[in-house]
């Protein structure tokens, strides 16, 4: 469930900053049409809520949060140092991570 | 004034703070953020540091027996005993008892590890491990209450530039995935931006509950204008360190076991971490056991207590459960401490805990970075600037230089040499001064240096713990012996990333180094071209050619 909740919690990322102009434009070449843009931040933010449920699932909200916390920074870590040498591929990883999600919860 | 203005003046005004306070006190940040980072890990550094010490695990109840009969031995006219049951991270067993009547000289406590297995003392080398880091982290290696105040100052300054810093890098959010590596300043801003913005609830965290701890000293008033003193306070926040009086008449200690199960069933299953006996062997000897601070996040600081009574064994009335206040600081100050972090959440506290320091490393370097581009013309930048590059070398690479000389002294000072553990101390301040003294002489190229010197340090300490212990990689991963594995595995990481920062910054020189050549190039060529003209100029042909329209 922690793989999951670290999988999610990068997926959401993923989401809200190809919700963003520039770097929308950084992977697909333009800005995105409003309507894409509304529906990647409301995916993200929902992965995000998501994402905090799957870390609090083993041990409880207190230890879960703080997890959670620790993730959210790792994984944003991650995906700001992918996106300027390779902008598909943290992209791509956002998707892997979240058909990975399901198959690791499930574990 | 526009409201826009005011805004920008604001902005202007905070920006000022951020750059001022991050500078003054960066240095020390710096150091505080590392070895507390380093101080998560405080129990497995110093298992790295003894080897040769291999304590077995056994049932907390036959650790206690062990311990109440060591202490039978050696103290029985003692007026206090600790015990530290073994735990997971820390399977040796940690008796203090106090002397009954400390001759002048000798010290209050005495303290040994046990085998909790054999009941024999540990015989490993001696070396304070991963306390000196844990203790360095708020104590900075100066006397007590010097040090205190130092780390006290720093993290409110730090909570400054927290503040400061969101309001004056107010594109953090339009900006958060932004980094654009490979241009100069602009990269090390979108850096710190990134690792700042990222980290900021752990930063912020962190900060606020470090002065937490530091509370009682800072602001001593809250406590002194409800009770009489801190140490009334305190008698009542922890009551197993309360202190009953001698009756004189002696008893004996009823056995702790029954006790340590009647602990545990209160608190439905949860372990032990400290056994407090005090006045053993009176009849007014009291037995408090404190809750594993591990086993929940508010237990950090003051963790529950169940106290008996030491002659017959019964259970004393109990202090109430906490109330809100006392939850929230606990909460607060636990998340601090980090007790309660399994493997995982503890390397996640790690790594966030390097970003930070990474936070304040690229901050400091920063303001070197932004004035030297105002004084890239002058022939020399001024001395302020170059003051300021020697101190960022010296703190910064310089303290990872001496994180490395301290685990290689651990390794290469003999076992028997007296006074051990401060030579290893000495070894990491001497390895600092020395970083510090070549900053001072070699400036900006210091960079180079020291990382390669800090590489070598850590990036070796795989083959140092190889060459001078049986635990090394080979045996430790196959074994499973993950605190050893770790440390060593950790450690080559952190060495490789100094030899790409001594790359980095070599190379930089070399560039530098390329452009002033170049650069004199340009000039001597000019000059030629100069002399040449004015050559020409005196010749009639050349007269010809400037008197052309």
């Amino acid at each position: 469930m922690t793989a999951a909740a670290f999988c999610l919690t990068y997926a959401a990322l993923a989401a809200l900053c190809l919700a963003m102009d520039r770097h929308h434009a950084d992977v697909f070449g333009d800005d995105p049409p409003p309507r894409r843009r509304l529906a990647l931040r409301v995916a993200g933010w929902a992965l995000l809520g998501l994402s905090l449920w799957a870390a609090a699932a083993p041990r409880g909200w207190a230890y879960g949060s703080t997890q959670w916390t620790g993730m959210l920074a790792l994984d944003g870590l991650l995906l700001i140092v992918l996106l300027p040498y390779a902008p598909r591929a943290a992209v791509g990883l956002g998707v892997l991570c979240l058909a990975a999600a399901p198959l690791l919860a499930a574990l | 004034m526009k409201p826009g203005n005011a805004q920008e003046g604001l902005r202007q005004a905070m920006s000022w703070l951020h750059t001022w306070t991050g500078l003054v006190l960066g240095w020390v940040l710096f150091a505080m953020f590392l070895t507390g980072t380093l101080a998560f890990f405080r129990p497995e550094i110093t298992a790295w540091m003894q080897p040769e010490a291999r304590p077995a695990m056994v049932e907390p109840a036959r650790a206690l027996d062990t311990a109440v009969d060591y202490l039978q031995r050696h103290g029985p006219d003692s007026p206090r005993w600790f015990v530290s049951l073994p735990g997971e991270r820390e399977p040796a067993m940690r008796l203090a008892w106090q002397a009954a009547r400390p001759q002048p000289g000798q010290r209050r406590f005495s303290i040994v590890y046990l085998d909790p297995a054999s009941g024999r003392e540990i015989a490993a080398r001696e070396t304070r491990g991963g306390d000196f880091l844990y203790r360095f982290h708020f104590e900075l290696g100066i006397g007590y209450p010097w040090g205190r105040w130092l780390a006290g100052v720093a993290a409110m300054f730090m909570l400054v530039a927290i503040v400061s810093g969101v309001i004056t890098h107010k594109k953090i959010f339009t900006d958060f995935f932004t980094f654009r590596p490979g241009k100069g300043q602009r990269s090390w801003l979108d850096g710190h931006n990134a690792l700042s913005v990222l980290g900021l609830p752990f930063h912020f965290m962190i900060t606020f509950s470090g002065l937490l701890l530091l509370m009682a000293m800072l602001l001593p008033a809250g406590i002194l204008a409800a009770y009489d003193s801190e140490r009334a306070f305190f008698d009542e926040a922890f009551p197993a360190f309360r202190m009953p009086e001698a009756s004189g008449r002696s008893a004996p200690l009823a056995p702790l076991a029954p006790m340590l199960a009647d602990a545990r069933m209160h608190w439905q299953g949860g372990s032990v971490g400290r056994v407090t006996v005090s006045r053993p062997n009176d009849a007014n000897a009291l037995v408090s056991f404190t809750r594993d601070e591990g086993d929940r996040i508010s237990y950090g600081r003051g963790s529950p207590v169940r106290v008996y009574d030491g002659a017959t064994g019964r259970a004393r009335s109990q202090s109430q459960d906490p109330g809100g206040a006392t939850l929230v600081a606990g909460t607060v100050v636990g998340l601090h401490l980090g007790y309660f972090a399994h493997p995982l959440l503890r390397w996640l506290y790690f790594l966030v805990g390097l970003a930070g320091t990474a936070m304040v490393g690229s901050g400091l370097l920063l303001w070197v970075a932004k004035r030297r581009q105002k004084h890239a013309k002058a022939a020399q930048p001024p001395f302020s600037l170059r003051l300021v590059e020697s101190l960022n070398v010296g703190s910064i690479a310089g303290l990872c230089v001496a994180v490395g000389a301290y685990f290689w002294a651990n390794r290469l000072l003999p076992a028997g040499l007296a006074g051990r553990a401060d030579w290893e101390v000495r070894a990491f301040f001497a390895a600092w001064a020395l970083a510090f003294a070549h900053a001072g002489f070699a400036g900006r190229r210091g960079w180079g240096a020291q990382w390669a010197a800090a590489a070598v340090l850590l990036g070796g300490v795989p083959l140092l713990n190889a060459a001078t212990s049986d635990r090394h990689l080979g045996h430790s991963l196959a074994q499973g012996d993950w605190v050893m594995a770790g440390f060593d595995l950790a450690a080559l990481a952190c060495g490789l990333l100094f030899a790409w920062l001594a790359v980095k910054a070599l190379r930089a020189r070399r560039q530098a180094a390329h452009a002033a050549q170049a650069a004199q190039a340009v000039q001597a060529a000019a000059q030629a071209a100069r002399a040449a003209r004015a050559t020409q100029a005196g010749l009639p042909e050349g007269a010809t050619e400037a008197g052309r329209p």
